[in-house]
């Protein structure tokens, strides 16, 4: 008398729900992971053409480079920095907003001609860059400032010759006046500012840190702007790249100097060069600057008196 | 006969889900390898972006660039004698430029096609600096000013001749 009441599914009901169960599971799995790696495609993608970009910034007569970049979706750049290999390298990883959200990714682009100067992570559409040169004593690299226009400096008391140079620049994020409380405020002769330069004692005071900088020949501030504009992270740890590139390049001079002696110049800086050298690769930090400054200036009046410059 | 159609069933279940699985992944290999060619043809054009951008410059790159060394700043000279102490140094500069073939020709006064090396130095007219032996896109050049240090005997003198630098990156595609 019991009757059973149920359902009766056919071989091709249970195959066609088990098959149609994987399948919209592996399309949402896929698709997933497809949107994931798109993403870190277009990063890498966006990464690789920045750190391109970058190339015309090298100077020649100029003592300064300006451009900038805009990206079509909101985006953070993260400035990384390490001392792998002969060079050290440069990397740049993006992160961009979709749908509102930020998507992270972990694909670095790597570079070693580079030296990028900002706070470890910036944020924005659009990058103010601009570049200098860095002597010490002969032409190390151009160091690459990289602003967001979403953070606007001002330089409050600036000594003529900064004054002068970032009105040249004429970038809209960078004022000499007209400043507003909202600007990020840069002194050069109180202490009470979001960063504070003493130009005397060659040091950037900024989070409760000091950046210590220092400079040869025209272009003697191109530290100092490093160091207003990166975070203490990148600016020591790209410091140390420009030394590691110090030394390499006191190699090629010394031997340069063995080379050109054969043709009747003179031969006075092979030992300065290298402890100029040696004296670079032990930079801890950007306290010992003053340290390398010393020997940079006995190499270069040496070079200065010379039948045939080195550099 | 009903344990017989069973087998049957489950036979044919198990080949159904094999079509099906053979077929997601016939679809997904010919997916990969499109998304895999435009990848490396992405590849490919950055890197010639870079060599494009980079040979313009790359003459006033401290490595290159000739400074003061030959009587105030020039723009675009490439100094001979710091070539040839790189050519001996490129191993440590490995990936630096990320470019695969960096050579520099002189064009005028041409002197033959002598390879520089220490022996034939300052003698010859092509100086290959970086060579990664890989299959590279067509160069991109540039017009550069060669100069190097040189003596008659008596007084030394400044020699600068006409040079093309060529500048190849790596064809990925």
């Amino acid at each position: 008398m019991l009757t059973k009441k149920g359902i009766e599914m056919s071989f091709g009901w249970i195959f066609a729900l088990v098959a149609g169960i994987v399948i919209i599971f592996l399309a949402i799995f896929i698709s997933t992971k497809l949107l994931g790696t798109e993403q870190e495609t277009t990063s890498a993608e966006v990464g690789k053409e920045i750190s391109i970009l970058l190339n015309p910034l090298e100077t020649g007569f100029e003592s300064a480079q300006t451009t900038s970049i805009t990206i079509p979706t909101e985006t953070r750049i993260h400035n990384g920095c390490d001392l792998i290999d002969t060079f050290g390298r440069q990397s740049i990883q993006l992160d961009q907003k979709t749908l509102n959200q930020w998507v992270k990714t972990n694909v670095n682009v790597f570079s070693s001609n580079k030296y990028i100067f900002s706070n470890s992570e910036i944020e924005g559409k659009k990058f103010y860059i601009f570049s200098k040169p860095f002597q010490f004593p002969f032409k190390i690299s151009d160091l690459i400032y990289m602003t967001s226009s979403l953070d606007t400096y001002c330089f409050v008391d600036a000594p003529y010759d900064v004054e002068e140079e970032i009105s040249n620049l004429n970038q809209a994020n960078l004022l000499t006046e007209n400043c507003s409380a909202a600007n990020i405020q840069v002194c050069f002769k109180r202490a009470d500012c979001d960063i504070n330069v003493n130009d005397n004692g060659e040091y950037v005071e900024k989070n409760n840190e000091i950046l210590y900088f220092t400079g040869t020949g025209d272009d003697s501030k191109a530290l100092m702007y490093a160091a207003i504009f990166s975070d203490k992270e990148v600016y020591e740890c790209q410091l140390k790249r420009l030394m590691l590139r110090l030394r390499e390049l006191s190699i090629l001079y010394i031997n340069k100097e063995i080379l050109t002696s054969s043709q009747g110049c003179d031969e006075n800086l092979g030992a300065d060069l290298n402890t100029l050298g040696n004296l670079a690769v032990g930079l801890n930090n950007s306290v010992d600057i003053g340290v390398v400054k010393m020997q940079v200036d006995e190499v270069s009046d040496k070079n200065n008196v010379r039948r045939c410059l080195l550099w | 006969m009903v344990g017989k159609k069973g087998q049957l069933k489950i036979q044919q279940m198990i080949f159904m889900l094999l079509a099906v699985t053979f077929l997601f992944i016939l679809v997904g290999l010919i997916f990969l390898s499109v998304r895999l060619s435009s990848l490396k043809k992405t590849a490919s054009s950055l890197g010639e972006e870079n060599a494009m951008l980079l040979v313009s410059k790359l003459a006033n790159s401290p490595e290159f660039s000739c400074g003061n060394s030959f009587g105030g700043s020039r723009i675009s000279c490439i100094d001979f004698d710091k070539l040839m102490i790189l050519k001996d140094h490129v191993e440590d500069y490995g990936d630096f430029w990320g470019v695969a073939k960096i050579e520099i020709r002189i064009v005028y006064p041409n002197e033959g096609n002598v390879i520089c090396s220490k022996s034939t130095y300052p003698d010859c007219s092509i100086i290959k600096l970086l060579d990664k032996n890989v299959n590279t896109l067509p160069a991109n050049s540039n017009f550069v000013s060669l100069c190097r240090k040189d003596t008659n005997g008596k007084i030394i003198f400044d020699k600068c001749e006409l040079a093309r630098i060529l500048v190849s990156s790596e064809d990925k595609g």
